[in-house]
């Protein structure tokens, strides 16, 4: 690929200042065919940087990681498009709350869409980042020097079962009322912390319009803006562990694919 | 003077304090690895833009075919009979119906806490990067199995328990209020 030296012959002035700025955004041409192209490709973009600029071929093999991180990846995506969508119409309060779910099935445009599409994803979240975190257990991936980000993904596990379950209570009705009543009460059972940690947890002795703000901007805000923090962390972890695991991480080079 | 190459894949622009250092061919002495890579772009790239288009297609089919459930308004005074947690709670919600203290607190008090040591009991750096190798049949074992009795107690919470938390059979199921 050549440096952008732009060719001033047979160009109108409009085009070069078009190119202009297409260079100034892209620096360095179109798609790549070349490999300098495609290294710097994805070294120069913000979002493309956190990949390497080469990737060992067994990770790319499907059958190795069935691609469920990535998967639950763009899960989160999706349920933070479709949440912050949802914000619009969304009021967190007791009388009002149930109001603007039946508002989603038949005053919205889509309403019923963009809700589904938001329960759904969640539901798979949850799903899919089990089913990842047992890849990584089968395959033996969590072994050095991976140790540190099995840990950061137990982590990323927990909040993605606090956002389900505190998004759970949201539509406030019979189904989110009571499976919140019982899911608290299981925290409450433990010894000395369990009491007080379900009365921090819902504000108050039981569910009512104190939990809901509670669980509300648990949900819209902390959680999801350390799922977040955690999940940067994890990806950085996988570039700083020398990639994904390979068989070549053994000790003894015993095992031949 | 000149018999050197000092030819660079990269040639530093003057105006820049970073750059790529180098691609290489063959073996790279710092990572084990054969040389067995491709480019990022566009191996990788397609491969997650492929995920990510086949996700936001399930997920759009799925909403217009199923409906999130949604249940009358709330009502403190009228508790449903059984009163179930979220799916991925109804295996701690059925060990509490046999003990809250197992149910509420030792049991996942032991699965996070076993979890987080996972990788510093298991370090022997046998079976990476194969599913199910052989050295690990231990280790493997032991975590299918906890999976697999997470999963039962999971369905049974679902579909197997009625009213007072009794068993039912899941065609047989209703549920009182
Ligand atoms: C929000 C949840 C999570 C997301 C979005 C996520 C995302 C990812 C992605 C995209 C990868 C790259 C490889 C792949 O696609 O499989 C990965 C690798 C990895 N994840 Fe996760 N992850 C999550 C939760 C977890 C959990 C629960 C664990 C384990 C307890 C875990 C442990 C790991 C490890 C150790 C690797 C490196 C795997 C290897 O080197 O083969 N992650 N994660």
């Amino acid at each position: 690929m050549q440096a952008p030296t732009p060719t001033p012959d047979k160009r109108t002035a409009v085009g070069m200042f078009f190119e202009s700025v297409y260079r100034s955004i892209f620096r360095y041409g179109r798609l790549p065919r070349d490999g300098e192209g495609a290294s710097y490709a994805v070294f120069n973009s913000l979002f493309l940087h956190i990949h390497p600029v080469k990737v060992a071929k067994h990770s790319l093999r499907f059958t190795y990681t069935f691609g469920l991180g990535v998967i639950a990846t763009c899960l989160f995506v999706f349920l933070t498009f479709t949440g912050v969508w949802l914000m619009f119409y969304y009021f967190p309060s007791a009388t009002e709350a149930y109001g603007r779910m039946l508002d989603l099935r038949s005053a919205v445009d889509f309403g019923f869409v963009l809700r589904n599409v938001h329960k759904w994803a969640a539901e798979a979240m949850v799903f899919f980042v089990v089913l990842h975190m047992a890849r990584v257990f089968f395959t033996g991936a969590y072994k050095p020097p991976r140790e540190f980000n099995w840990i950061i993904g137990i982590i990323l596990l927990l909040l993605t079962l606090g956002l389900s379950f505190t998004g759970y209570l949201l539509p406030w009705d019979q189904l989110a009322f009571w499976a919140i009543t019982v899911g608290t009460s299981i925290a409450g059972y433990a010894p000395v912390v369990g009491e007080p940690l379900r009365r921090f947890l819902l504000g108050s002795d039981s569910v009512g319009q104190e939990a809901l703000i509670r669980f509300y901007v648990l949900h819209v805000v902390i959680l999801p803006g350390l799922l977040s923090i955690f999940l940067a962390v994890h990806f950085w972890r996988i570039r700083k562990d020398g990639g994904l695991s390979h068989p070549a991480d053994n000790d003894t080079p015993a095992i031949k694919e | 003077m000149k018999d050197v190459d000092t030819t660079q894949v990269y040639p530093r622009d003057p105006r820049k304090t970073y750059g790529l250092m180098e691609l290489v061919k063959g073996t790279r002495p710092t990572v084990g690895l054969d040389e067995d890579t491709v480019y990022a772009w566009p191996h990788l790239l397609v491969r997650e833009l492929v995920i990510f288009l086949v996700v936001a297609a399930c997920l759009l089919g799925a909403a217009f075919l199923i409906d999130a459930p949604l249940e009358e308004i709330a009502n403190p005074n009228s508790p449903p009979n059984p009163a179930k947690a979220p799916w991925y709670f109804l295996g701690l919600q059925e060990l509490v119906s046999y003990s809250a203290f197992v149910g509420g607190v030792l049991v996942p008090t032991v699965i996070v806490l076993g979890l987080m040591l996972v990788p510093y009991i298991d370090r022997k750096r046998v079976g990476i990067g194969v599913w199910f190798a052989r050295e690990r049949w231990l280790a493997n074992g032991l975590f299918l199995t906890f999976l697999v009795v997470m999963v039962i107690l999971i369905i049974i919470g679902m579909y197997f328990r009625g009213p007072n938390w009794g068993f039912v059979l899941p065609w047989e199921a209703t549920t009182g209020h």
